[in-house]
């Protein structure tokens, strides 16, 4: 039975942050870069529309200064990869990740981004992190907003805890 | 309705509230112009190219019917006691067709044709058979002679082969499980 | 700006580009005269609906050539489908219109029930209706937000969202899931409708209509939308029948269709409402149809509360249906029939049919081909978004780029549908 106080993953960042031992400056910039991570609109099937809600009023990303969805990926910092990836949109998807600065952070949202969910075929790739380095995968088909949000505070902590994006801790799956 | 009159016509079948027409392919554009003016069947809904290969391969359910339909002394109502009736050809292109005007009358105009047996394009017929061939080119290798742009629609552009084929393989990756490290 | 001289038609009295219906050519005379430019509104677009490629021409401002290049979502459903026995094979249907989810699954089962020859009850009927009209308010309101968004009006987005989680608080009360609900089987629906959700949906019914009024009163006078939306894209009747429109789009045009009304499913025929049907052809005409069609869903969802039959949910044909689960502790019949349905699959038998419904976005039509076995032979869907969008050539003789934005909008493609 779950108690009140920190859970297994708040001890898992706590004990990363003690052993990554970041400056103040370096947390200070994990901070800013936390407080302002702007999206890529990069929806692609029906997880977009579950993004889509968690910029409406209800579930309202913009507490956490997410809401300004860049179109341009050179202004984006976080690309939420939503909805099924298929061969053709593939170089497209490589495309817009090269061109965003880095820092950058990839979300892959849903089960066919993740492992290719249900559509284990011919056109369907096998996960977005076949191309791209993702940081989260966020199950579900689709997400709640609300757990897409947990996604995003999850990364979040990560970066404030210093672990580096994805691309400087792997490259992508073989 | 009478169809008798439609050019090309080989037979009419009448199954679950629907009719279809087959139809020759050499006299397939007669026989739509028929169907479109004289007829009024001037929507295209839909047309569907369906491939044949490996039917009748496996016995399956002579006709598993509904409640009201199954009868203890006919005894192939059930179970694996025959074999799904024969196809003339490989493959079967339907032409979906809609007539907008009071009682919406439908009907299927089908066509049989061997592999790479080209079918002519209706497209001046009814335009919106554009994109509906260029897709049953693409997914089903059907050649459509006549279309203006034949080209892939859904796949790739340098894709090789027609994913809709049952001797086509349905890809993917097979699944690991973590026991079989 | 020079005159651009009368484009090649298919046929005498259309606008429909010759040779190719769905493409804008440049005329040569123009491309040798004028100084064109091609850009590429790529499938990665903040406006384009989806993943959708617009490979434009441009003279100026004026968009003089059009070619739209899709299958950057083709997911290969068909196929899949055809691996997996009838009842996993419902579970795909949902996430071809993403938008409109229950429409797929509806018009895939009404398929299966048709060839299984199975009576459906009448409250799994009524429901099923009801739940279809819910979700036509839900994909007529995430068209508007983004349609609206799109044109600049964006503070649309969020009142329109905020009636859209209303709604999904309503499937998830019923069926268990926001989104893709897999809520319809093979003979009726998967469980009983649960305590409660009638009066929340009374509830909603009482609020909505204020919305409706809400974001008329925000967007229909404004003078900017009326000239973004009024005597742009236009598509006359004919030229709507001759490239396969249906739904909003052809009733915009002045064509009095409705697959609801002409041929009857489900429990349309007992209840009461009107078809808008707007004859302009223009994106204003497309726009007042949806707005006024999700009054009348609003309508239809109220006489369906009240009306409501109670009884079964489910057909009782056990070799289809799964048996209740308190049964199969007791009866050796019942337990055989759930692990034969569930491993193996029930049959379906052989043949051809072809079901078609009115989704918010037109008809939506499937073709299933069963061979008497556990597994689908073909099934094939009839996208109408994959329709909607051979008109965009048609509809974007002598538009601009703003406007040409407000078109691809106004004909409410979604590219799952699309490219299936």
């Amino acid at each position: 039975m779950p108690t009140k106080g920190p859970g297994v993953f708040e001890n898992e960042v706590a004990a990363m942050e003690q052993a990554v031992g970041l400056t103040t400056l370096e947390k200070a910039v994990a901070w800013a870069q936390t407080k302002s991570m702007w999206p890529d609109t990069f929806g692609l099937a029906c997880c977009a529309i579950e993004m889509m809600s968690i910029v409406s009023s209800r579930y309202d990303i913009a507490r956490f200064g997410m809401e300004a969805f860049r179109s341009s990926p050179r202004q984006a910092d976080l690309l939420i990869v939503s909805g099924r990836v298929v061969h053709k949109m593939a170089a497209p998807l490589r495309q817009v990740y090269d061109q965003m600065l880095e820092p950058k952070w990839v979300i892959a949202m849903g089960a066919c981004a993740s492992s290719g969910g249900m559509f284990n075929n011919y056109t369907t790739l096998q996960g977005v992190d076949k191309i791209v380095a993702v940081d989260i995968h966020v199950p579900g088909c689709p997400p709640r907003p609300e757990a897409l949000m947990e996604g995003i505070i999850r990364l979040h902590e990560k970066v404030m805890a210093g672990v580096p994006p994805a691309y400087e801790l792997r490259g992508v799956a073989s | 309705m009478n169809f008798n009159a439609v050019p090309g016509l080989v037979e009419v079948k009448q199954a679950h509230g629907e009719t279809t027409l087959v139809v020759d392919p050499a006299r397939l554009i007669e026989a739509a112009l028929h169907l479109r003016d004289e007829l009024g069947f001037n929507f295209l809904s839909d047309i569907a190219a369906t491939d044949y290969l490996g039917w009748g391969g496996k016995g399956v359910s002579g006709s598993i019917a509904t409640a009201s339909g199954r009868d203890l002394n006919r005894p192939s109502t059930q179970g694996f006691q025959a074999l799904p009736s024969l196809k003339p050809k490989r493959f079967a292109m339907n032409y979906h067709l809609l007539g907008v005007r009071a009682g919406a009358p439908r009907v299927r105009l089908q066509v049989w044709l061997d592999e790479d047996e080209p079918v002519p394009s209706v497209v001046r017929v009814w335009p919106t058979a554009d994109w509906h061939e260029r897709e049953a080119w693409d997914l089903m290798g059907v050649p459509i002679e006549g279309h203006p742009n034949l080209r892939r629609i859904l796949m790739d552009d340098d894709w090789e082969g027609h994913p809709l084929r049952k001797d086509y393989p349905i890809g993917g990756e097979p699944v690991r499980f973590s026991g079989d490290e | 700006m020079a005159l651009a001289p009368p484009r090649p038609t298919i046929y005498e009295g259309t606008r429909i580009p010759a040779p190719i219906p769905t493409v804008l050519q440049v005329p040569r005379e123009l491309r040798e005269s004028e100084d064109i430019l091609s850009v590429n509104f790529g499938p990665n677009h903040p406006s384009t609906h989806g993943v959708l490629r617009l490979v434009v021409d441009l003279n100026g401002e004026e968009v003089v050539g059009l070619a739209a290049v899709i299958g950057y979502l083709h997911t290969g459903f068909e196929k899949s489908m055809e691996q997996k026995t009838w009842w996993k094979a419902i579970t795909y249907p949902e996430r071809i219109d993403y938008v409109a989810f229950q429409y797929n699954e509806l018009v895939f089962v009404l398929a299966i029930e048709k060839l299984l020859a199975i009576e459906v009850p009448p409250r799994a009927t009524w429901m099923r209706m009801l739940l279809c009209e819910l979700n036509r308010i839900h994909s007529h309101l995430v068209w508007l937000g983004t349609a609206a968004l799109e044109l600049g009006a964006i503070s649309m987005f969020w009142y329109c969202f905020r009636e859209r989680d209303r709604i999904l608080d309503l499937f998830e009360l019923a069926c268990g899931a926001r989104m893709h609900t897999r809520y319809f089987q093979a003979g009726g629906l998967a469980e009983d409708v649960p305590p409660g959700f009638f009066d929340e949906c009374a509830k909603f019914v009482e609020l909505m209509p204020k919305a409706i009024d809400d974001y008329e009163g925000l967007v229909d006078r404004s003078p900017i939308w009326r000239e973004r939306t009024k005597g742009i894209g236009l598509l006359s009747a004919d030229d709507a029948i001759a490239l396969g429109q249906s739904g909003p789009v052809l009733r915009g045009s002045g064509v009095d269709w409705d697959l609801r009304r002409e041929q009857p499913y489900l429990a349309y025929d007992k209840v009461d409402f009107r078809v808008p049907v707007y004859p302009e052809g223009d994106v204003y005409a497309r726009y007042r149809v949806r707005m006024d069609e999700m009054r009348e869903s609003v309508r239809i969802v109220d006489q369906a509360l009240r009306r409501m039959p109670g009884g079964r949910w489910i057909a009782d044909d056990r070799k289809v249906v799964l048996p209740p689960r308190e049964e199969l502790h007791t009866s050796m019949e019942s337990l055989i029939h759930h692990f034969k349905i569930v491993t193996e699959g029930y049959r379906v038998p052989e043949g051809e049919v072809y079901v078609a419904v009115e989704s918010p976005r037109g008809e939506a039509g499937c073709y299933v081909v069963s061979d008497g076995g556990p597994r689908p032979w073909r099934v094939k869907f009839r996208a109408p978004s994959f329709v909607a969008l051979e008109a965009t050539a048609t509809c974007m003789s002598n538009a601009l780029v703003a406007d040409m934005i407000a078109i691809v909008g106004s004909l409410d493609t979604v590219m799952g549908d699309c490219d299936r």
